[in-house]
């Protein structure tokens, strides 16, 4: 099928590949279908495109890159909701709020995005400790540019 | 709004299936036991705030070619 995109205009995409989150996002709850999208140029990042709103679409970025000893629990619920059986098939992935820089930009690790990769479910949960900030400045030390 | 008086011990429900206990009050801390189906979340209120406005934060328009900057 093909879709207006934020960053990369309309495009052709294969709809097994649609993410479907059955709760929609906190603060976008009505949106419940979206899809990974990789830059050619910037490897450590990719774009969360919502599939029936074009102008919504998300910087994420797997944290382990940057914050190595970044951990998150999944709780029994989510295990359930998403049908995870095995730690291969998740995917964990942190929406990126940019700033002027990427310095100065951030990632919110209390909310990690968790992708189940066999069917496709996915959920932005908010974990219960209190550890990871909303606001990590996690590419203090970047030289822009997410080339890994 | 609909207000209850409640005390140690006494629950509200919500719906068929939410219950809320009040499991203990110490000064202005009240503790609260939260029984709901395993399919629903619950979180703190403005930790779920702040989620939300982090969420609109990302997702405002924004020049992303310092992605690519050497």
């Amino acid at each position: 099928m093909k879709i207006d995109t934020n960053y990369f205009g309309e495009i052709e995409i294969d709809e097994q590949e649609i993410l479907e989150f059955k709760q929609g996002l906190p603060g976008f709850l009505d949106e419940k279908q979206f899809i990974l999208l990789n830059f050619d140029e910037a490897a450590a990042f990719q774009v969360l495109q919502s599939i029936k709103t074009k102008a919504l679409a998300f910087i994420v970025v797997t944290p382990f890159d940057f914050v190595s000893d970044y951990q998150v629990t999944l709780d029994d619920v989510t295990l359930e909701q998403l049908e995870i059986t095995t730690e291969e098939e998740v995917l964990i992935l942190n929406l990126v709020t940019l700033k002027g820089t990427l310095k100065e930009s951030t990632s919110n690790l209390q909310a990690p995005v968790v992708i189940n990769t066999s069917n496709r479910y996915a959920k932005q949960i908010i974990l219960h400790t209190t550890v990871y900030p909303t606001k990590a400045s996690i590419f203090e030390n970047e030289d822009a540019r997410g080339a890994k | 709004m609909l207000v209850l008086g409640r005390k140690k011990g006494e629950k509200i429900i919500i719906g068929n299936d939410i219950e809320i206990e009040v499991l203990s009050i110490d000064g202005d801390q009240v503790k609260l036991g939260i029984s709901a189906p395993r399919l629903i979340d619950v979180h703190r209120h403005e930790v779920y705030e702040a989620i939300q406005r982090e969420n609109n934060e990302a997702a405002q328009f924004k020049n992303i070619d310092q992605l690519f900057l050497k």
